[in-house]
């Protein structure tokens, strides 16, 4: 699972959003050519965080807009290494983005 | 996500078409006073896009997605604010009722009529009590989708000139509670003219661009033509200057493909393999060159299409018509003098008379330092020398020609220049 964290500038021009889209598309062109990509979602920003009991619920789950998560992809790799090396192609390093690779664990039955 | 769509199926500058085509159905809900928010709820609707297109994949028809982001986004809104604003004038107590309010957005925020809506937006930009730098900043920035950077770059200005000029343009719309409608016939033709000096800029912007390495590009021309052609096919408003700068943009884009090399290097007009100007577009400029005589007045644009025309006319470089060419400059000085058209003028001079005449012609621009942070004067100036062989002089110009461009591909052109002087 690639889960994608950061909030990318709020103030793109309509042409840095169209050049943006275009690089994303790319890569998840890439990725589905590849037999990689399985499926993703994007995150509405909000939420609630929740503690102890259901009264315990916060406008959440983070404050800070670089740890905001903005949605995630699921792939297909053999390992870490694989799963980061696709990752090269992820658009938005240079808008302060970051990616959290886990792996989804799987029990075999 | 189903299927991944292929990469085409993204059309080019969505973003920036789809902008002006929400802020004008938004303008004319919640009117021209509150440009500001249609901006707001325009830039929060394509954000939102983004970030769900962007791991979703494009939907069927993102128009239409946009478009109905947007109604909610504005309904929205409108039952937040609803009893502390003033929307568009014939329909603010409709907005302000929870029983009309949904029906008259749904109403208005869609594209059935979308060309006379962006046409009217057009004309909403341009007030009289705006200065003609503002109207048409605001055009670029509300029905082109130009970022405030982008502009003061097709303005050869900073940032913060913009960014005050729309400031006070917002404030203008608002203290004159302008319209959302065309102005009265009497007012058309003078606003008209600033409309189009809008389009000729964002044509200008295709040719040099802010923030790719590539030095044409073909899509702000397409829009540039685009938004031109809106305005020559509706019938309330067709008006022969229209066509001229039709014709002078589609003369100009038909050398689109023999204006770079292979490697992408900027070939000259002297260098361009005139076989591979389109022939498609020049027949349409010669088209609108022929509409545009229906024109009461001669614009400016007449004038530049004629220019344009004479090129296209010729075989080769060598036939060239400079005399015409001269001419038309003249005439151009004279009906509007401007240190720029004087200096293209001082680049004919030289064709005709020689690089001494030409440096003579630069010499006596009035208020040349208008162009001190243009890259052509001092470009011109070392072509000029080194026909002239002054070649230490021509290369300092050059240099500094290479500091004041921020485009790679004329940086690159002037390096040549500097290294054929072999110094």
């Amino acid at each position: 699972m690639l889960i994608f964290h950061g909030c990318p500038d709020v103030t793109p021009s309509p042409e840095q959003m169209q050049a943006s889209m275009t690089e994303w598309m790319a890569w998840i062109d890439k990725l589905a050519k590849d037999g990689r990509y399985v499926s993703g979602e994007p995150l509405m920003t909000g939420g609630k965080l929740i503690k102890g009991n259901i009264k315990g619920v916060t406008d959440g789950p983070y404050a800070e807009g670089k740890e905001v998560v903005g949605g995630y992809f699921i792939i297909n790799a053999e390992n870490y290494d694989e799963a980061v090396a696709l990752c090269a192609d992820y658009p938005d390093f240079d808008k302060d983005g970051s990616i959290q690779v886990r792996q989804v664990m799987k029990m075999d039955m | 996500m189903s299927a991944t769509p292929p990469i085409d199926q993204l059309v080019d500058n969505l973003f920036r078409r789809e902008w002006g085509k929400l802020i004008s159905v938004l303008t004319k809900l919640f009117g021209p006073q509150n440009l500001q928010l249609a901006e707001d709820v325009v830039q929060e609707t394509l954000l939102k896009a983004l970030h769900t297109w962007k791991i979703n994949g494009l939907p069927q028809n993102p128009s239409a997605w946009l478009f109905t982001a947007a109604r909610n986004k504005a309904i929205d809104v409108l039952r937040r604010q609803k009893t502390q604003q003033q929307y568009a004038r014939n329909i603010t107590p409709l907005l302000q009722s929870e029983y009309s309010l949904s029906p008259t957005v749904n109403e208005l925020v869609n594209d059935a009529h979308i060309d006379d809506d962006q046409l009217k937006m057009m004309f909403v930009c341009c007030q009289p009590q705006l200065s003609a730098e503002a109207q048409v900043a605001v055009i670029l920035k509300t029905l082109c989708g130009f970022s405030v950077a982008e502009i003061a770059k097709a303005f050869v200005t900073n940032y913060d000139t913009i960014e005050k000029r729309l400031y006070r343009a917002r404030q203008s719309l608002k203290e004159n509670k302008v319209c959302f409608d065309l102005p009265p016939r009497t007012a058309l033709e003078q606003r008209l003219e600033n409309v189009l000096t809008a389009i000729y800029l964002l044509f200008n912007e295709g040719y040099s661009s802010t923030h790719h390495d590539n030095l044409i590009r073909k899509d702000l021309v397409a829009e540039a033509i685009r938004l031109a052609e809106l305005i020559s096919n509706s019938k309330l408003i067709n008006t022969g200057s229209a066509h001229a700068l039709l014709a002078l943009m589609y003369f100009t884009a038909s050398r689109t493909d023999a204006r770079l090399d292979e490697e992408g290097n900027i070939l000259l007009l002297k260098e361009q393999d005139r076989g591979k100007w389109n022939r498609e577009m020049t027949g349409k400029a010669i088209h609108h060159l022929d509409a545009s005589a229906v024109a009461e007045n001669l614009s400016k644009y007449h004038l530049e299409a004629g220019i344009a025309f004479e090129h296209a006319k010729a075989i080769n470089y060598e036939k060239t018509n400079w005399k015409n060419i001269l001419h038309y400059y003249d005439v151009l000085l004279t009906m509007y003098p401007s240190p720029l058209i004087a200096l293209n003028r001082a680049i004919a001079v030289g064709e005709l008379l020689g690089p001494a005449e030409s440096i003579r012609a630069i010499e006596a621009i009035e208020n040349i330092t208008l162009l001190d942070k243009y890259y052509l004067l001092p470009a011109t100036l070392g072509e000029q020398h080194s026909k002239l062989r002054q070649n230490e002089r021509a290369a300092v110009y050059f240099k500094n020609a290479i500091l004041l461009t921020a485009s790679p591909a004329v940086k690159k052109l002037l390096q040549q220049k500097i290294d054929a002087l072999q110094l």
